[in-house]
């Protein structure tokens, strides 16, 4: 057995994503929050202030590790110095899980810090997998890969997200982070019937979901994390937990966001609904 | 159309070679490029899609970039920010995972930037801000290297060894010197400072230092004209045999005092 610095470190329920403005709030008030998703990309650097505050964090609270930058999805070969960084970030904070997206960030070696589509095909299938199965015997732990809301199909693509996802499922012992929200965005974008989506996926592979607002712009849906959750996103949630299980529940909200309170109040009706099915 | 398959790395590797450059340079050709790869459709042109991820990254850059320089951004206006980012990152590409490594070159940008030429003082100003998200996010000093020893031992050094001996800094501390009242620029446009925001170029120059001190305060203090040649000998590590032969106005001992005092230098190495 290894031995932990921590006491923490299972989670289950709704938990919030840590960001710089509540660090604060919750040092001082250490709220009831069953646990804390921390963006990996933000702890990178050698030390400094974040850091310290993510240890502190930590002390209270177990956590997972979410990040942007491993980019799977590029042609370009893994980012080894990166990938060590997050090694060593693990070790430090020991996170419940750690997860990335299905997607490309980076390009001979230029960033674009968001996350982009790639064709889903037998190729991408095969060149992801190897990349997760090398990923996670870099990190000596299974990771999460994240579905990614999307904009725009490719010519090329000879499959559905879903059968994508199945698989990297079947080439990988990957774990899944699914987002509701990003799929519901990428049904309306795309005219997809996402609850077939939902059925698709190996249930015993989600170990985390994600929920966050859209906004609704002129003829599509996109995933701005800056708003309350949609009611059409609570139903693809009660959809999914009843598939999935009581499932750790993430509410994300990157921009305008709102006091804690707030966040947490949105986070409590995920945890409402994830009692029932408990 | 052989063109459009994905179906191995050389063809993942173009497709993504060819959206990065209608993302950050969108001509009229790299989008017609880009195009030919995405499916349009009556609701949204090929064009529009790749609209939306470009507004989509280059909004997460510029949010990115207004963290670390809220003051140019007040200095220049949102609207004159967000055009100069888009040219800054065709001409740097941003080469690391982690955003807060990017923005390193926007001072220099800023100094060539047509539409800011009459801000003398704001490429000196946005340096000010890139040191201040360096210092922040500095190694702490409590993981610096083996061999530096804490000041309470420099008595035991003979006299003879003592021209040997290199003073280390705090790892966080960065030094700038501008012809403009920098600090003072600086300070007025914080968010929540109080007073008079008014400052005359004909203040002067200054000398600065931007650090961070052991708790985890920010520190931007003025340094006269001994503390930063002072200063600056110890960031280039010279051993203080060669900092004694520097022409100081004060005494060397009263400046070594000072920085050690305020907590700038914090320990020393021999040989
Ligand atoms: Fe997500």
């Amino acid at each position: 057995m290894s031995t932990s610095k921590y006491k923490a470190n299972s989670i289950l329920g709704a938990g919030l994503g840590l960001r710089s403005s509540h660090y604060q709030e919750v040092f001082n008030t250490k709220p009831d929050v069953p646990w804390f998703e921390l963006l990996s990309d933000n702890y990178m650097a050698e030390g400094g202030l974040p850091l310290v505050r993510a240890e502190k964090i930590r002390e209270d609270y177990p956590i997972t590790l979410h990040g942007v930058g491993m980019s799977l999805g590029s042609a370009d070969p893994l980012d080894m110095d990166y990938l060590g960084r997050l090694k060593t970030l693990i070790k430090r904070l020991e996170p419940t899980y750690v997860s990335d997206h299905l997607a490309w960030v980076s390009i001979s070696g230029k960033h674009t810090h968001d996350l982009l589509p790639f064709p889903y095909t037998d190729f991408t299938v095969k060149h992801i997998s190897e990349r997760i199965n090398q990923v996670q015997d870099f990190l000596g732990q299974e990771i999460l890969v994240e579905n990614p809301s999307s904009y725009l199909d490719f010519h090329s693509t000879e499959m559905t997200e879903w059968e994508f996802i199945q698989g990297i499922a079947k080439s990988t012992d990957c774990n899944l982070l699914m987002d509701i929200n990003n799929i519901y965005v990428s049904a309306v974008n795309h005219d997809f019937d996402p609850y077939e989506y939902l059925q698709a996926i190996p249930a015993d592979r989600v170990k985390e979901i994600h929920l966050a607002g859209y906004e609704k712009m002129d003829n599509y849906l996109f995933d701005t994390h800056g708003y309350q959750v949609h009611p059409p996103v609570w139903e693809l949630y009660k959809a999914a937990l009843n598939r999935f299980g009581a499932t750790p529940t993430l509410i994300e909200w990157d921009t305008d966001i709102p006091d804690f309170p707030t966040l947490r109040a949105e986070a409590l009706k995920a945890e409402k609904l994830i009692q029932e099915v408990a | 159309m052989p063109f459009n398959q994905v179906q191995s790395l050389s063809d993942l590797k173009k497709l993504q070679e060819t959206f990065y450059d209608a993302i950050f340079d969108p001509s009229s050709n790299n989008i017609k490029q880009a195009s030919t790869y995405i499916i349009g459709t009556e609701k949204i042109s090929e064009a529009q899609r790749l609209s939306i991820y470009r507004d989509s990254i280059l909004g997460g850059i510029t949010a990115a970039l207004t963290h670390i320089y809220p003051v140019c951004v007040k200095l220049l206006g949102e609207k004159y920010f967000t055009h100069m980012v888009a040219g800054y990152l065709k001409k740097f590409p941003s080469e690391s995972p982690d955003i807060g490594n990017y923005g390193e070159h926007l001072p220099a940008y800023i100094a060539e930037f047509k539409p800011a030429k009459e801000l003398v003082y704001l490429s000196d100003v946005a340096q000010l801000e890139w040191l201040w998200h360096k210092a922040f996010n500095a190694p702490s000093d409590l993981s610096s290297s083996p061999e530096q020893k804490p000041l309470s031992e420099l008595q035991n050094i003979s006299e003879q060894n003592l021209p040997l001996v290199k003073f280390c800094s705090v790892s966080s501390a960065n030094l700038l010197t501008s012809l403009y009242p920098i600090q003072r620029i600086w300070q007025v446009n914080q968010h929540d400072f109080q007073g008079d925001h008014s400052v005359s170029l004909d203040e002067g120059g200054v000398s600065l230092v931007i650090w961070r001190c052991a708790d985890f305060g920010m520190r931007i203090d003025e340094l006269n004209e001994d503390e930063t040649k002072f200063l600056s000998a110890v960031l280039n590590c010279a051993s203080f045999g060669q900092i004694a032969e520097i022409d100081f106005n004060q005494g060397l001992d009263e400046i070594v005092q000072r920085c050690i005092q305020t907590g700038l230098v914090i320990g020393f190495t021999t040989g």
